[in-house]
């Protein structure tokens, strides 16, 4: 097998929703914009994904990935943990900053079940004596080095699980019927492409977020007594 | 892998008993020293783990408040045990880190049907709970909680002759298809059967250890 193939596979291994990462048990927020009856329409669902794009998964996960996957390409583990770090501290909410370490630390974990690399253990082991968090963006930047997946791919996939995340939400929720969230997949590919593009080489000092509304409302969903979702 | 605490995964329809389960089966497992958490996964709200909370933490204080803990599941709850349990063994990972002095996890499924399993990487021992009011079919028409749980609860055995359910007939079937495997006729409302589930989990989950705390104090 060549081993564009092999990256290939691993892409569609890794953005798969089978991939035990848990992301199916978080809604962003979505959740309680629907029970305040504020989100009610596949277009708002649309919009509401794309506002994340802009304000957090773009300027925020995504230099945090790029930035790590360059630091294993270099096999600098002191960068990569400050990078962990930097990313865990800018996301605002427990709830989200909980959800990022959990699905980080089981994606890493997973990989350590067919993987053997050492920089991988190192970061597995860190994690375990509290030395990195094990945020989601950074667990992904390493499995996509580790597969051969390129950067830019990598970072693709963190748009599109975010994407399938929410949409998954929206089916369950009854906002959206299947057709409608394939549809939204399909329409936000080429802002995935032109954001991915835009923060592929910014150094994560550069890191950024800001999103105050959704951030409210993702304190609320924290205080939300009946929910179905994590997030 | 010495750090890990042992875990008993509970399953079983909407409404059979498995809250109701754990708040009998901890006190008879508590008074005994062993100290035990709970996670509960949420369907829908957090009404299960603060109910257990209040009965067992806070009125009986049986374990500390924080050891109750409910975990959403994305309106997945079967997924959530056992095709992709990440949040539970996150959450997991927490406790064993924190709390090294716990004899026993209780992880309580979200109500599913009759395909519920654990995944064995998040549960050593699998407890299928289903009731009498449910029908007595239950047992013989199978599936993979009734066929391959350790231990399958038939509950509510009160209401059986109100519901017109035969427990002779469930006894057969529940043999027949689980062969050699354990079941108990339990009344959750009441302590019938519990001590025996008890008794199941000292034996074949903690193979007879005493409490860690006990152990400490030779």
């Amino acid at each position: 097998m060549s081993m564009d193939d092999f990256a290939d596979l691993s892409l569609m291994q890794l953005a798969d929703s089978f991939f035990p990462s848990g992301l199916y048990t978080m809604s962003n927020g979505l959740e309680s914009l629907y029970m305040q009856k504020r989100i009610t329409s596949p277009e708002q669902v649309r919009n509401f994904i794309e506002v994340y794009f802009l304000q957090q998964i773009g300027p925020a996960d995504c230099v945090a990935l790029v930035n790590a996957y360059d630091f294993v390409e270099d096999n600098d583990t002191n960068a990569l943990f400050d990078v962990d770090e930097s990313i865990h501290k800018i996301k605002l909410i427990k709830e989200q900053r909980d959800a990022s370490v959990r699905s980080g630390r089981q994606l890493a974990k997973c990989l350590t079940s067919f993987l053997r690399d050492d920089l991988l253990d190192k970061y597995v082991q860190a994690i375990s004596s509290s030395k990195t968090p094990g945020t989601y963006p950074v667990s992904i930047a390493i499995a996509a080095k580790l597969f051969g997946i390129p950067k830019q791919k990598a970072a693709l996939t963190l748009f599109y699980g975010f994407a399938v995340s929410v949409i998954g939400a929206a089916l369950r929720l009854g906002i959206l019927q299947h057709f409608e969230g394939q549809k939204i997949l399909n329409e936000l590919k080429p802002m995935i492409g032109e954001t991915v593009q835009k923060y592929i080489d910014i150094p994560y000092n550069q890191m950024w977020q800001f999103a105050p509304q959704l951030d409210i409302i993702q304190i609320h969903h924290e205080r939300m007594d009946s929910k179905m979702f994590i997030t | 892998m010495s750090d890990r605490i042992p875990r008993v995964g509970i399953g079983g329809p909407v409404g059979s008993g498995k809250s109701t389960l754990i708040e009998q089966v901890v006190p008879v497992l508590a008074k005994q020293g062993y100290r035990i958490c709970i996670i509960s996964n949420d369907v829908i709200s957090k009404e299960d783990a603060e109910r257990m909370r209040k009965n067992l933490a806070t009125q009986q204080k049986l374990l500390p408040e924080n050891l109750v803990i409910g975990l959403a599941t994305g309106g997945c709850p079967h997924t959530a045990i056992r095709e992709d349990p990440s949040m539970n063994l996150a959450l997991i990972d927490e406790i064993e880190r924190d709390h090294k002095e716990l004899d026993l996890i209780i992880i309580e499924s979200g109500g599913d049907n009759v395909t519920t399993t654990f995944s064995p990487i998040l549960a050593d021992y699998f407890i299928y709970i289903i009731d009498v009011a449910g029908g007595d079919k239950y047992p013989r028409k199978g599936g993979l909680g009734i066929e391959s749980s350790d231990l399958l609860v038939i509950n509510k055995i009160d209401l059986a002759s109100q519901v017109g359910a035969d427990l002779s007939m469930m006894e057969h079937d529940a043999k027949r298809m689980r062969k050699e495997k354990p079941f108990v006729f339990v009344n959750c409302k009441s302590d019938v059967g519990i001590k025996q589930i008890a008794e199941h989990i000292i034996r074949d989950v903690l193979f007879e250890q005493p409490p860690k705390a006990l152990l400490h104090q030779r």
